[in-house]
């Protein structure tokens, strides 16, 4: 830390930060209000970004200044993994070395803030948050093979930058704000993402248990509050009553989950499925007629596990039905549907031989036929009317107590909503969405430019980012947390320009330390990556990256010894090494490199990932066969890229600088006594760059 | 997983990796258990060192014999007269809509073939399911009124490991292990084993939901090499490992000196050191070379039936013995237990696998002077119903089974609770899942409701809301 002296720093005008302590407990519930941007100035910063006023402000405070800039090649590859993820190229480092041009760092944040791995990047905290993934979880886990669109959204929103209004509108109402857009309807699938259990016969339990992760994950990631926490009693310590709770819920009473149909018509396509469909017909009606009795038999038996009161639904003809006995019909069909379930195996051996003589010339005939159109899982209302929401005592959902509307947050606003249905829709979720993307709305700008600081420092302004409530941590510079909100909401909620503020900071600019608590800022955090981010440097390192975006889900080998039914490695080797972001995402078995390090399960909302040091993460990138392909990849770039210093190419690939004299000599030495052949020692030396600290961390 | 303290000192990682990584590793063991845990000068706060409870604990470890798939208590535990004398009738009307996940709620009710007996002084009922377990009477304390409330399996097994229904929780092992800390530092504090497949939901079950991964539970596989990477590949040989560990040690070192006071990078480093000497001491504990033939006989490691079970109950032991603090071992992992049809064969094969280990087990404690210290819990995510399911099995029942406690500050001999005449429901000292987890923290020396994490905004427990210690079966 340098000298306070160093720094001579004057606060100018009577704008003196506001001690978070002297904050009102519900601060967050307060509209956001533009603050003066206090006037500092400083002989080191004669321009100051206004982030650097209000962090300066405080570390003058504390009798502190800012720690030195960081060295251009620090700068370089912080700002890199930050941005996309990934690390910066020898060639992208020499070339900001050399580039002594005033504008020359904002060039690159411009270019990062360009790259498609930019999305790719920042699409993973958002995964996060929305516990996207492409399994059921629970015990069959079944795959959710649509998912992936909606991770190819948030890559798409973010690459472009999407205002955040817009962002936010589409995830809640895409299908009743704007129905044409096929963009908007993935969007939707964010209220896909609850963990499902299908085959669940408690199917009212279900239905809220369903209900309370959308209501529970919505307000965490969008308002950044722990409104769940009223659903049993009124919240403990926020302004948020257990009618709150169930009012916001009541936004999604009609929930009606659906697969659309996704991108552009292709009538040839059509054409040669409509030609399969007449080739097969005579088959498939006779499979029909053979298999039919059996499929009866098989939903009856299904049937028999459900209540007769639920069972009894499917009796009721679908027009006279409740708008609950639909949700929970739809529910019950979905498990008496028989159409998929092979019952062979209940034939006759006659009519099983048949079948078998059948099915082969079925898929003999179908050898041809064109893949089904794309579709997405999306979501939206059963109707315009909703079953009724009620009050649970106790959170429990066999207790209900009062009928309620639709309405907002009491504290904030104490309406209730307007809603105006559509032919298919109840309008429920667009009036929510409207009122959270409102500028008024106190928590939601706050709730998000929080987040994006939080990925720049490691830690939010707010340390809590999902819980800007009461027993959440106070922000440690409230007038910035405003200023960068209110900022936001004035470019057109653009979160680039967010982005580009925070990192064009001064503050974040400054040398690296250990992290501290302080919530002063006065250095750059030093931080691990992630497993994903940690994936993907040694995959770049190695020279094996493949850039390909988008698509279907992606799956890289699993350590010998992990037994996997449902992950068979993608049959394309070069389609193995994409970037995580693409690695499938299955609940029930996570990718074990990025569980490891500290990847969440994507059960529920995880709004910050921790950080642990544990002996296995050691252990697995020591003697993870994977880990050693990587390393021996690296030693062959590097042999192949220089020939005279493979070494020193190897670290440069690595770790994004050349060695120190004193470790040129390390390396040198290391390869010298190395009994084995020089191919194994520099593959050995390799793997040695991609366990260190260095490699781990980002200054 | 053990989780690296960040030491503010250490030895020479280079010293250490170049005198051979056994002698070292065991060398550093004998050391540290000298020096006791207070040695470690750790400049934060380590979050495995041990740690006092909240009152004087009854164990200092726990063994929990998970039955995986739901054991039919009445043809185990809880003799019903009155169901073999109705069989083949229905439920009476009293009974009212029973719900199950196969809808047999209607169905004929189903008397057991077994033949109950009552063992030792305390007279303790058990069925000829489990002769060896039932030898034992005087040690278990039995509640017969055991309840949770998911139907199915992956639901049910989650809410008996984490409290709820729902994935994302702490599991009980994390609960004790956050709570407690670890007495061996070369072991992880929370070991899982199973008998063969993988428990449902799979590593939820031990994960620690919202926690940091310090606190999960370790899934030891079979064979020598338990944790997954623990091995230097064959190709690559200790020599060139050694060379290369030392070259990361070096190039760590002027790292660091450039980055004075960063835990986290002290810490990173000695994670390697902690990998040393987890690559000793885990092959050791699972080495079960140094039993005795007697031993291994006990546990039925020579019979086909019980020698996958025997071996892990054996495991168990020598985790305990090592200082871990919790051991799950799963029989019939992956809902073996779970007979909707073919009561008879289903369960004749899992008691068979079950009962004798499970004896073994806890004469092998008492030898050892470990019972009192150590509690096993025997039991499943819940019990069977007394209405039949496809004429010979029994459908999932939540709604009132049995589960066994011993050793640890249990009263031997003690039955708490009463199901209906049919074994359907509990009637009185209803316990559930909640209360057990209570119990199991409370012999712990720890207070369920004080014990919090944390989480969106709430001091989390892993009784949520409720949870009340059952008294009645302390000693």
């Amino acid at each position: 830390m340098r000298p306070f002296a160093l720094a001579v720093l004057l606060v100018l005008s009577a704008a003196a930060p506001l001690p978070a302590g002297d904050l009102p407990a519900e601060w967050a519930y307060k509209p956001v209000r533009r603050p003066v941007v206090p006037a500092v100035l400083s002989t080191e910063y004669p321009a100051p970004n206004p982030i650097d006023r209000f962090i300066l402000a405080r570390l003058h405070q504390a009798g502190r200044a800012y720690s030195a800039p960081a060295d251009k090649r620090t700068l370089l590859r912080r700002v890199t993994f930050d941005l996309t993820g990934l690390p910066p190229t020898p060639a992208e480092a020499d070339a900001f070395v050399k580039d002594e041009s005033a504008d020359a760092y904002e060039k690159v944040v411009d270019r990062l803030l360009a790259s498609p791995a930019f999305g790719e990047r920042q699409a993973l905290w958002w995964l996060d948050l929305v516990r996207y993934a492409e399994s059921d979880g629970f015990k069959a886990d079944d795959p959710r093979p649509d998912a992936w669109r909606y991770r190819d959204y948030v890559i798409r929103s973010f690459n472009a930058d999407k205002p955040y209004d817009r962002f936010l509108k589409e995830q809640l109402a895409g299908d009743e704000l704007s129905p044409g857009d096929p963009d908007a309807l993935v969007a939707t699938g964010f209220l896909r993402h609850y963990p499902d259990e299908y085959n669940a016969v408690n199917l009212e339990q279900r239905r809220q248990e369903i209900l309370n992760d959308i209501a529970d994950t919505t307000a965490a990631a969008f308002l950044g509050i722990t409104l769940g926490c009223a659903k049993c009693h009124d919240h403990k310590t926020d302004p948020l009553t257990q009618a709150d709770y169930y009012r916001f819920q009541a936004f999604f009473a009609g929930y009606w989950p659906t697969d659309v149909a996704v991108g552009k018509a292709d009538p040839a396509a059509d054409a040669k499925r409509a030609a399969w469909e007449q080739r097969t017909a005579a088959t498939r009606a006779e499979l029909a007629k053979l298999e039919e009795p059996y499929r009866r038999k098989e939903s009856v038996r299904q049937r028999g596990r459900f209540s007769d009161e639920y069972a009894g639904i499917l009796d009721i003809p679908e027009a006279k039905r409740t708008p609950l006995e639909r949700q929970l019909g739809a529910m019950v069909f979905k498990q008496v549907d028989s159409r998929s379930a092979n019952v062979s195996g209940g034939m006759k051996p006659d009519e099983r031989e048949r079948w078998r003589a059948l099915t082969a010339e079925l898929a003999e005939l179908g050898k041809d036929k064109p893949a089904d159109p794309p579709r997405a899982m999306a979501m939206t209302d059963l109707g315009p009317d909703c079953p009724p929401t009620r009050l649970l005592k106790r959170g429990q959902w066999n207790k209900p107590g009062e009928e309620l509307v639709p309405g907002y947050l009491s504290a904030i606003d104490d309406r209730d909503a307007e809603c105006k249905p559509t032919a298919t829709t109840s309008g429920r979720r667009a009036a929510l969405a409207e009122w959270i993307a409102s500028p008024k709305n106190p928590l939601t700008a706050r709730a998000v430019v929080n987040r994006l600081w939080q990925g720049h420092f490691g830690r939010g302004i707010v340390a809590s980012a999902s819980d800007l409530g009461v027993t959440g941590d106070r922000p440690t510079h409230p007038e910035l947390l405003d200023w960068l909100a209110s900022e936001l909401v004035e470019k057109k909620w653009s979160l680039n320009h967010v982005h580009r503020l925070i990192v064009t900071s001064a503050a974040y600019q400054q040398q690296s330390g250990a992290e501290t608590d302080d919530g002063l800022f006065g250095h750059y955090p030093r931080r691990r990556l992630d497993g994903e981010a940690l994936r993907d440097a040694m995959l770049a390192a190695a020279g094996l990256l493949n850039p390909k975006a988008g698509g279907p889900s992606i799956f890289p080998e699993l350590p010998a010894e992990l037994k996997a039914a449902n992950w068979k490695p993608s049959a394309d080797p070069a389609e193995r090494n994409r970037r995580s972001v693409y690695v499938a995402v299955r609940r029930n078995l996570r990718y074990p490199l990025f569980g490891l390090f500290d990847s969440p399960d994507r059960n529920e909302t995880c709004a910050r990932r921790f950080v642990t040091t544990t002996a296995p993460q050691a252990l697995t990138l020591l003697n993870d066969g994977i880990v050693l392909g990587y390393a021996k990849a690296l030693a062959v770039r590097a042999a192949k890229e220089d020939a005279a210093d493979p070494a020193g190419r190897a670290f440069l690939l690595a770790l994004g600088r050349p060695p120190s004299t004193e470790e040129t000599a390390r390396l040198a030495a290391f390869l010298e006594r190395h009994t084995g052949k020089p191919a194994d020692a520099l593959a050995d030396l390799c793997h040695a760059l991609l366990n260190l600290n260095e490699f781990l961390c980002v200054d | 997983m053990p989780h690296v303290p960040a030491f503010a000192s250490r030895r020479d990682f280079l010293r250490l990796a170049g005198n051979g990584f056994g002698a070292v590793a065991l060398s550093a063991l004998a050391a540290e258990e000298a020096r006791g845990a207070d040695a470690l000068r750790s400049p934060e706060p380590d979050p495995l060192a041990p740690k006092k409870p909240h009152f004087e604990p009854r164990a200092k470890a726990v063994i929990f014999l998970f039955m995986e798939g739901g054991p039919s208590h009445v043809d185990l535990f809880d003799p019903k007269p009155e169901l073999t004398r109705r069989h083949g009738q229905p439920l009476p009307a009293s009974f009212g809509k029973v719900l199950t996940p196969m809808g047999t709620g209607g169905n004929n009710l189903l008397a057991s073939k077994r033949t109950f007996a009552r063992y030792g002084q305390s007279g303790l009922d058990f069925s000829d399911w489990v002769p060896h377990t039932a030898r034992h009477a005087d040690d278990w304390a039995v509640l017969r009124a055991c309840w949770a409330d998911g139907l199915n399996h992956v639901g049910s097994v989650c809410q008996m490991n984490t409290g709820s229904v729902l994935a994302g929780r702490p599991s009980l092992g994390s609960w004790a292990v956050y709570g407690l800390g670890s007495e061996n530092r070369n072991l992880p504090g929370f070991v899982v084993l199973t008998d063969g497949g993988e428990p449902l939901g799979g590593p939820r079950n031990w994960g620690t939901g919202y926690m940091p991964a310090t606190y999960q539970g370790t899934f030891f596989r079979g064979g020598p090499n338990p944790v997954l990477n623990l091995n230097t590949p064959a190709a690559v040989g200790a020599a060139r490992q050694r060379d290369k560990l030392a070259l990361i040690g070096e190039l760590n070192d002027l790292h660091r000196r450039d980055r004075p006071g960063d835990t986290q990078l002290d810490a990173r480093q000695a994670a390697y050191e902690l990998a040393f000497r987890m690559q000793a001491t885990a092959p050791e504990a699972v080495d079960l070379s140094g039993e005795s033939a007697k031993t291994k006989d006990a546990y039925g490691l020579n019979d086909k039936a019980t020698a996958e079970f025997g071996h892990r109950c054996l495991l168990a032991r020598r985790l305990v013995e090592r200082g871990v603090r919790f051991v799950q071992v799963y029989c019939g992992a992956g809902s073996a237990w779970d007979a909707h049809s073919d009561l008879e064969g289903n369960h004749t094969r899992l008691c068979g696998r079950a009962d004798r280990p499970t004896a073994a087990l806890l004469q092998d404690l008492k030898d050892r002077g470990l019972l009192d210290s150590t509690l096993v819990i025997w039991g499943g995510e819940f019990g069977r119903t007394p209405m039949s399911e496809a004429t010979t099995g029994r459908d999932h029942n939540p709604y009132g089974f049995t589960t066994l406690l011993a050793g640890g500050g249990v009263r031997g001999g003690a039955v708490h609770g009463t199901t209906d005449e049919f074994g359907l429901r509990g009637v009185d000292g209803r316990v559930h899942v909640h209360d057990l987890h209570a119990t199991v923290l409370h012999l712990l020396g720890l207070d369920h409701e004080k014990l919090t994490y944390r989480h969106n905004g709430r001091d989390d427990r892993l009784t949520d809301v409720s949870g009340t210690v059952v008294r009645e079966i302390l000693a």
